[in-house]
This record gives C-alpha cells, sequence and structure tokens, in this order.
C-alpha cells in the first residue's frame, strides 16, 4: 500500500506522540507519504544533543486511505453529483455533507473523537500529489476543528463534517480546474485524509502554535550575502496560515539569521510586520460548515500578548531613538521580527531549522520545503517543542543558463530583471496575457482574478503556454496588495512578471503555496517592482495584435516566440521579442 | 424450527442455568429469571379480503425489566409458538444487557404467514395486535420493533393505531419506524454491521486479516445482507449464502467459490430476501442444497436465518477449518453443538452478543423518538461500533480472564448486570 511502513489504527493506542496510523487500504496520498517519510527517516536520525533547546517530533495522526473515499463517493452516489459541472462549491460541500461516511470508518472516527480533545487538523493527501509529483500545494482544502467540546457527539460532528469536507474540495472548481492543467481527468483523481492533532496551546478561547513557519532548500529571493542553496525561512506568529497564504511574515536567510530584510527604514519595515495572527477558535462559532475557514480566527497582536505569546516573537520600537529593542519590556508598538529567537538565540532554533532541513533533504533526496510550528511552554521554565508538519519536494533546475548584468541593460529587452526564478532558456511563448497599467485599481483586484482564470481557462484548453504580467503580490488573500488568486486560476502561465505601480508599496509574492507552485511547476518569474533600474516595454506589448480585451484585462498575440532566458544561479532574467 | 421436538424455551433456559451456576446465583433469583416476568396470549380477529373472518393468535412476553422497559420484536411466522416468544424475549434481556443499554428484554409474535396476505390483511392483524395490548406497550413499559417477516410498514401502522387509541403523538412507543417517519438511519444496516464489528474483533484477537479469510452465510434476510455486505467491505471473501426458497418452500445454497457479491446478489432478490434461483445460475452461482452452507471449507461461518440450525448432527458437517461461528439469528446453536465448538476451540460469537446491534440501533432510534431529534448516519454507526465493539472486549477479556467460552463469558456478564439490577429494585 504505502512505502513507508505505518501502523494500522489503533482504538487504544493511536494517541501516542509521534505515531502515524491508517484507516483503510489503498493510498495513503502525496502528503502523508512525506510525513511518513520524516517518521522513518528523519526523526530517528535527529541526533538530540545537537539541539538542547528543542525536541523535536510530529504531531499524531491519522491517515484515512483513499479506499474509504472511494466507497465515500461509491455508497453516496456522489460521482452522480461532481459530474455536474455547473454545481457550486458550496452546492458540491453541501451535497458531500449530507453523505454518510463508510461503516467501517465510523467507529474507529468515533473512537477518536470520544478519546481526543485537542484541536486537529483535516487535511488532504492526493493521489496525484503523489504519483504525478505535481505541485498541489493549496489546491485542496484543510479544517481546522477546535475537537475540544465535552461533548463527544459534537466532536464527532465537527470531525466527520470536516473529512467530508476535505473530500468534497476534491471537485471544487479549483481543484478541477487545476487538475485538468495535469492533463488529468478530476474523476481519477482520489483523496486521503489526514487527521492531525493541531500543537500549540490554549488561552483565552485561542488555540495556536508561538511560531509557525516554512523552510525552503532553496531560495529564488536572494538579498545581501546568501546563496541561493542556503534556503530561505519565513516564520509568523500562530497557525501557519499565514504564512502559506502570503501574508505578512518574517522572512530570512537561515545562513544569515541575524540579517535584517531589506527596508528602507525602520517605518517600512514597521509597516510590513505581522499584525494579527491566527488561531483556532475555541470559543463560540456561528454553525458553518461550507467555510473552510469556519473554526478559525485571526486576533490582533494584543492578544497574543495577553496570551504571553508574544514576549518570544516580538521587539519594540521605540520612537524617542527611533530604534528597535529585542522583546516586549518597553512600551512602543510591536513587531514581530523573531528577535528573541534569532537575535538572543533563545532555543537555538535556527540552529535547529538548519539542521533539519539538510536531514531532510537527505531523506527525500533533493531540495524540500518543510513546514513546521513551535511550541512553547508560556509558563514557566521555557520549554519548546519543534514540530515538523508536512514537508515537499522542491523541484528546482539545474541546468545553465548565464545572464549578465550588461545583458539586463540592453535597450531591445522587453523585460529584465535581477530578482528572478526558475532556470533555462524558454523560446515558445507567442501569447502575453497582461494587466492594462492604466486601468489598474487594488479595489477590483477580485474582477482581475476572475479575467485572469477566464482567459488562462481558454489558454490552457488550446494548450498554449503564456507570459503573464501582473501588478502586486500574487497569490494574496489581502486584495489591495495584490490579485487574489489560485495557482490554478493562472496555472497555464510559464512565465510571469509581478510588477508595481508607483503608489502601491508591497512586498511581491512571497505566499509559500502559490510560490511552491510556481517553483515546483517550473515557472519563470520576474519580479520587476516599479522603483527597479528595469522595466517593462509597455509600449511593444500595445503595439502587439489584440485578440481579447476585458476591463482590466489585455491578451496579445505575437507573431514569433519571445525569447527568454533565466539565469537561476545569479537570479537574473530578461525577456525579448 | 426443523425439529419438532426442538424446544428454543428450555434450550434458552438450559443455557441461562449453566449461567446461574456459574454466578452461584440465589434460588429465588434463578426462579425469577427463568421464566418470564408477563405473558400476554390473545386472539386478532381480521376481516380478510374475501369478506370471511379469520382469527389469528398473538403473542407478547416479557422476560425481565429490571435495567429498562422491556424490548423485543414482533415476529409474523406460521410455526409461532409461545415456547419461541418466550425463549427469544429471555435472549432479548441478555442481550440488551450484554452490550449495557438501558432496557429489558421481550418479544412478540402472530401465527400468520405475510406471504400468503395481503397489505390490508396485514394491516388489519398490526392494528389487532396493538388493540389487545396497547395498556401493556409504551415507550416506558415495552417498545416493540420489526422481527422475522415484520418491517418498517407494519411498525407504522402499530404506532398509528397506538397513538389513535392513546390520543397523543407518541413516536417512542415502538422502533423500526420508516426513516422520516420516527426511524433512525443506519437501522437498516445495524443488525447485520453489529455482527461483523464483532467479527472484526474477534480477528484483530487472532491476529488475522478480514482479507485473508472466507465466510459462508446462512441466510439473506436483512442480518446477512449487511453483515455480507460490511464483510466485503472490510476485505473478506464469502463464497456462499444460503436462502429460503418460497416457490419450492425449501431453503438453497447459493455458492460462487470465487466470491459472491452483495450487489448482485441484491439485485435478483424479491423483498423477503429470496434470490431468484434462475437469475443465481445465469450469474454464475451453484444451487445447492440449503444445508450445504454449513459444510463449506471457510474460516468463518454466519448462521443468519433461524434458530437450531446448528445442531449435534449438523455440527460435525463443519469443516475443521472454520474459526470463527457468529451467530447472526436468535439460538441457531443449540448446547450439544456449542460443546463441539467449545472442544475444538472455534471462537464462538454468540447470538445475543453478536447480533445485538439491531436492539442497539432500536435503543438509538427511542432515544432520537423521544427527544424527536435524529441524528446522521455517520453518528448512529459510529455509536453502533462503539457499543459493539466495548461489548465484544468485555465478553473477550472475561472468557481470556476466567478462560471461559465466549457464550459462556457472555451469559454471565448479561445475567449478573440483571441479577443485580433485580437485588437492586429489591425484588430478590
Amino acid at each position: 500500500m504505502q512505502q513507508h511502513k505505518l501502523t494500522p489504527f489503533d482504538r487504544q493506542t493511536f494517541e501516542s506522540t509521534g505515531t502515524i496510523s491508517f484507516i483503510g487500504s489503498g493510498s495513503i496520498g502525496g502528503k502523508a507519504q512525506g510525513l511518513a517519510l520524516v517518521k522513518d527517516l528523519v526523526i530517528p536520525k535527529i541526533d538530540q544533543s545537537l539541539l538542547p533547546s528543542l525536541s523535536v517530533n510530529m504531531p499524531t495522526m491519522t491517515v484515512l486511505a483513499t479506499e474509504l473515499f472511494d466507497e465515500f463517493m461509491a455508497e453516496n452516489r456522489l460521482y452522480d453529483v461532481v459530474h455536474d459541472e455547473s454545481l457550486r462549491d458550496d452546492q458540491i460541500a453541501h451535497y458531500f455533507l449530507e453523505a454518510s461516511l463508510p461503516a467501517k470508518v465510523v467507529g474507529d472516527l468515533r473512537a477518536l473523537s470520544n478519546k481526543v480533545r485537542n484541536p486537529l487538523a483535516i487535511r488532504s493527501s492526493s493521489l496525484f500529489e503523489d504519483a504525478l509529483r505535481e505541485p498541489f500545494a493549496g489546491v485542496y482544502a484543510t479544517k481546522m476543528i477546535p475537537h475540544h467540546s465535552e461533548d463527544p457527539d459534537y466532536r464527532f460532528r465537527a470531525l466527520t463534517e470536516a473529512i467530508k469536507y476535505v473530500y468534497a474540495s476534491t471537485f471544487f472548481r479549483d481543484a478541477r480546474n487545476y487538475i485538468r492543467t495535469t492533463h488529468q481527468s478530476p474523476d481519477q483523481e482520489k483523496m486521503a485524509v489526514i487527521i492531525q492533532k493541531v500543537v500549540g496551546f490554549g488561552r483565552n478561547y485561542r488555540f495556536y502554535p508561538v511560531i509557525s513557519g516554512v523552510v525552503r532548500s532553496y531560495n529564488f529571493y536572494r538579498s545581501g550575502n546568501a546563496k541561493p542553496e542556503d534556503g530561505i525561512v519565513s516564520l509568523a506568529l500562530g497557525l501557519g496560515k499565514t504564512v502559506v497564504e502570503g501574508g505578512k511574515c518574517w522572512t530570512y536567510s537561515p545562513t544569515f539569521p541575524l540579517a535584517n530584510p531589506p527596508y528602507k527604514s525602520i517605518k517600512a519595515m514597521l509597516s510590513d510586520t505581522q499584525t494579527s495572527f491566527w488561531a483556532v477558535n475555541l470559543g463560540h462559532v456561528p454553525y458553518d460548515p461550507l467555510n473552510e475557514a469556519e473554526y478559525l480566527i485571526q486576533c490582533p497582536l494584543e492578544a497574543a500578548e495577553q496570551d504571553g505569546s508574544l514576549q518570544f516573537v516580538a521587539s519594540t520600537y521605540i520612537s524617542d531613538n527611533d530604534r528597535i529593542v529585542t522583546g516586549i519590556n518597553a512600551n512602543g508598538p510591536r513587531l514581530v521580527n523573531f528577535a528573541p529567537m534569532l537575535k538572543s538565540n533563545q532555543l537555538g532554533l535556527n540552529d535547529a531549522i538548519r539542521y533539519l532541513l539538510k536531514l531532510s533533504e537527505a531523506a527525500e533526496g533533493h531540495e524540500i520545503e518543510m513546514e513546521f510550528a513551535v511550541t512553547i511552554n508560556t509558563e514557566g521554565d521555557p520549554q519548546a517543542k519543534f514540530w515538523i508538519l508536512q514537508i515537499r519536494p522542491m523541484f528546482v533546475s539545474h541546468s545553465r543558463v548565464d545572464v549578465s548584468v550588461d545583458e539586463l541593460l540592453e535597450t531591445d529587452n522587453i523585460a529584465a530583471s535581477e530578482r528572478v526564478l526558475g532556470n533555462g532558456a524558454i523560446n515558445t511563448i507567442r501569447d502575453v496575457v497582461f494587466q492594462k497599467p492604466q486601468v489598474f485599481t487594488d479595489k477590483e483586484s477580485w474582477k482581475i482574478a476572475s479575467e485572469l482564470e477566464e482567459l488562462n481557462h481558454k489558454l490552457v484548453a488550446m494548450g498554449h503556454p503564456y507570459l503573464m504580467i501582473t501588478f502586486g503580490r500574487l497569490g494574496t488573500t489581502d486584495p489591495p496588495a495584490g490579485i487574489p488568486v489560485s495557482w490554478w486560476q493562472v496555472s497555464g502561465a510559464k512565465v510571469i512578471i509581478e510588477t508595481s505601480l508607483p503608489g502601491i508599496d508591497v512586498e511581491l509574492s512571497q505566499g509559500s503555496h502559490f510560490f511552491h507552485n510556481v517553483i515546483s511547476s517550473q515557472v519563470g518569474y520576474f519580479s520587476i517592482p516599479h522603483s527597479s533600474r528595469f522595466s517593462i516595454d509597455w509600449d511593444w506589448l500595445n503595439r502587439q495584435t489584440t485578440v481579447s480585451e476585458t476591463e482590466f484585462v489585455r491578451y496579445v498575440k505575437l507573431s514569433m516566440p519571445l525569447r527568454i532566458k533565466i539565469d537561476g544561479r545569479n537570479g537574473r532574467g530578461l525577456i525579448k521579442a | 424450527m426443523k425439529s419438532d421436538s426442538f424446544n428454543p424455551f428450555a434450550m434458552a433456559q438450559q443455557q441461562f442455568d449453566k449461567a446461574a451456576e456459574f454466578l452461584n446465583l440465589d434460588s429465588g433469583t434463578r426462579e425469577l429469571l427463568r421464566w418470564p416476568l408477563r405473558e400476554y396470549q390473545f386472539s386478532i380477529p381480521v376481516r380478510m379480503d374475501d369478506g370471511k373472518t379469520k382469527i389469528f393468535r398473538g403473542f407478547r412476553v416479557q422476560h425481565n425489566d429490571a435495567r429498562g422497559p422491556s424490548k423485543g420484536g414482533i415476529r409474523f411466522h406460521p410455526q409461532e409458538t409461545v415456547d419461541t416468544v418466550r425463549a427469544l424475549s429471555m435472549w432479548m434481556t441478555w442481550k440488551c444487557s450484554v452490550v449495557n443499554i438501558p432496557l429489558g428484554g421481550g418479544k412478540g409474535g402472530v401465527i400468520c404467514d405475510p406471504h400468503n396476505l395481503s397489505q390490508h390483511e396485514q394491516q388489519q392483524i398490526c392494528r389487532g395486535w396493538i388493540r389487545q395490548l396497547w395498556r401493556n406497550v409504551g415507550p416506558l413499559a415495552d417498545v416493540p420493533a420489526p422481527d422475522v417477516m415484520t418491517n418498517a410498514q407494519h411498525m407504522l401502522w402499530m404506532l398509528d393505531e397506538y397513538e389513535a387509541i392513546v390520543g397523543e403523538k407518541s413516536p417512542g412507543l415502538i422502533t423500526g419506524k420508516p426513516v422520516g417517519m420516527g426511524g433512525s438511519l443506519g437501522r437498516t444496516e445495524a443488525t447485520g454491521y453489529g455482527v461483523m464489528y464483532t467479527v472484526r474483533e474477534a480477528l484483530k484477537l487472532m491476529n488475522v486479516k478480514p482479507e485473508n479469510t472466507t465466510a459462508a452465510f446462512q441466510g439473506f434476510g436483512n442480518v446477512s445482507q449487511y453483515a455480507l455486505q460490511l464483510y466485503q467491505r472490510m476485505g473478506g471473501h464469502a463464497i456462499c449464502v444460503s436462502c429460503w426458497d418460497q416457490k419450492d418452500q425449501t431453503s438453497y445454497t447459493y455458492r460462487k467459490m470465487s466470491g459472491i457479491s452483495f450487489d448482485e446478489l441484491m439485485s435478483i432478490v424479491d423483498r423477503f430476501g429470496g434470490i431468484d434461483k434462475t437469475k443465481a445460475k445465469d450469474l454464475g452461482y451453484e444451487i445447492l442444497p440449503g444445508g450445504a452452507w454449513i459444510e463449506q471449507d471457510v474460516d468463518i461461518l454466519v448462521p443468519a436465518a433461524i434458530e437450531n440450525q446448528v445442531t449435534a448432527e449438523t455440527v460435525q458437517k463443519i469443516s475443521k477449518k472454520v474459526r470463527i461461528v457468529a451467530e447472526g439469528a436468535n439460538g441457531p446453536t443449540t448446547p450439544e453443538a456449542d460443546k463441539v465448538f467449545e472442544d475444538r476451540g472455534v471462537f464462538m460469537i454468540p447470538d445475543f452478543l453478536a447480533n445485538a446491534g439491531g436492539v442497539t440501533c432500536s435503543y438509538f432510534e427511542q432515544v432520537q423518538s423521544n427527544m424527536n431529534y435524529f441524528w446522521e448516519k455517520d453518528e448512529v454507526l459510529g455509536k453502533l461500533d462503539i457499543k459493539m465493539t466495548s461489548a465484544f472486549s468485555d465478553v473477550s477479556d472475561l472468557a481470556k480472564k476466567k478462560k471461559l467460552y465466549m457464550r459462556d463469558a457472555a451469559y454471565m456478564i448479561a445475567v449478573s448486570r440483571v441479577a443485580q439490577a433485580c437485588r437492586d429494585r429489591g425484588w430478590v
């Protein structure tokens, strides 16, 4: 069934820390395979003496294998439902929530609900994710449930609803469209489900880890002296939703943990710091099972200060002397820069991240992306635990293409940048989709996303890879900051240029899920902020033959393919006609 | 009921006596529990479709209600006897007790053959049964349910009659009602699934995976059907099922060595669970004599038809390969056959444990009906699984600890709980 040996679910023993058990037969899906690899090949090799202040583990989890998904679909005749392409996501979810789980699994789930009183993450782990080695980060739903009520019936109901919701997300429009871009049929997809304990602490009706993070082996956005292979870390207070959905978080090179991100001023840094965090809501929640974030709550930083967690991750701005001081002992605006961890080196967090990154790369055999969380006992002795939550392979191209600085300055370039991801030469693109700069408005970015999706759908159907140019941060959940597209909505783009306009000063895309998909799909990625010394030749673009034009987006067809070169090692790239 | 000399009540008393001996019960308690607390026998006159009046004999036996309202089915069977009903009501007491639900044991019946009765005539029997008994049943006294040859429609007629007499809605009177009319989701599957939950746990004890086992089923009524369905979903390979043929008035065993299919068989059954012989043959099934199910070389036998099927005689035909007998029916194994199983080391899952899923789900239905708030199927089956698994563990743990045959262990748990309730109430 699986490449890694897992333990069958046992109603008496499944709660042991770090165990991965399974129910049913078939595949456990890609995400669960990654976690099984961690359990078998990473955790046992950890030399805990090297990490004196952090114990490393995995949250207890149980995987519902794909056979149960098959039975669920067949017994409830849900393929009849999902074949109706006119159904909205909420209608699909409604049908799935009405259906019954297979009889052979509900007893085990009931036993789990009876025993466990801890928030749970119900995660997708798809067959294609495993079989195709395609990026599926963020394509399917993850639902977190508080699972702490005294009433086991209530806990059980929320658990089964979350499982059905994740099953339903297999057929949500985003997912179906995305699967089609991989030249697969949505009908062939099968879903395993991971039921994983959420790690963290509960206080004031909130449950969250003090730190969530993502570390990637390869950094396509270099700054300072860091090399691409040094990797990159993004940290946030609270649940990892902030990091993976492109919220404001603290990003740094693990080789240079003391270096601040390249903000122009302290003011700029303060304005771009994390100001809220996500937690599982342990308080009263209106019943809304069709909402993926039903049990999540976004809290202001003051809440973390009240909970006692902010002290581990924040510094304070002292306006009198325009300085940042580590910790929150002084009065002043808080800056979530993880200085207590990175500068004061409490717990040896960065050392642990680097060490585990290397171990995981060795286990996986190539570059990886790892999601993790850190829990700290906020009372008394700050005992800390490092939890590995997910691990995914990164697909990084290493073929050699050179682009010199002089080439970037050549006048016949349509675009050039020193902040480029990907690697290689692309000479097949004749289709360009771009936002019209003259009508850009950050107030209607949802509409722009929709227009991009429509064009993407057509171009994917025709099999035409294209160059896409957009303003602001792609994949953001904060519409004023950019375009809130999911990866599948632009999945046919082979090269993306992310740019900005004067007056819109945001850091460009760093959302983990979106980014992971960009990298894994080997999409060329150019970042050209308006302040850059390089620019886009809009005049040339506007002279090309327009195929279609909507309110915000224009699609042009070129007579000859573009010549695109990306020097991945130096992060340089250029586009010529 | 195959043999005229077989008396199920005598057998039930014999089984109880053995448990009483194990438990060293005092004589008063023994005497109380050897006999039903109450019995009702009555006539039901029915105006038949041809205009003539026919009198049907009806029964209700309440064996013991020390732990809660009596609970038990109503059987429509041409060979019904009061002793059968007595035995079954006693087994209901033990069944409710072994799964630890707050109910006592009861059973009812009518001597009739629904195959030969119109819907209208059956309705009149149901309403007549209630008219005779409405003072003696009720949500807090005795809660009937469907059983052999009765179904949700019969229950609804009875409920309707009861509510008409008492002048108020009372969905908790009866269980097995249609879903949407006070019935519980999962009730149809509950007994058969319950059988397989216990088989699954037995296999775990033996460290055997379901996919490495084969099974033979007797009967293709509700219990057997859903036991077969879940067994197959667990990965097991069923090779045969026996079934009564109404037209030929005999039973046949339908065998396919490559594996019988629940879905396939369900496509060729009538509403009483009778398999269409001709269609079965076309689908590649061998048609064997009715008793052939017991002779198969399988790991698991599931007698899920009627009582008195595994006797001193038929037990000799059972393959040495058989490791588990899961009694889906009530009283299929005689004490003589039990002795053979015990000597052979066959793992017996006794009737009142194996098929307790039905009454457990009926209990859930009653709870839901009394609240007039109904659960999702996941919740029903999830709770059912937990109840059945806990009951199995209680019994198997005791059997292991005291080195007892499973039936004896189950009896000890069940009888001791009821005896304790009688003592607590000051009855003995």
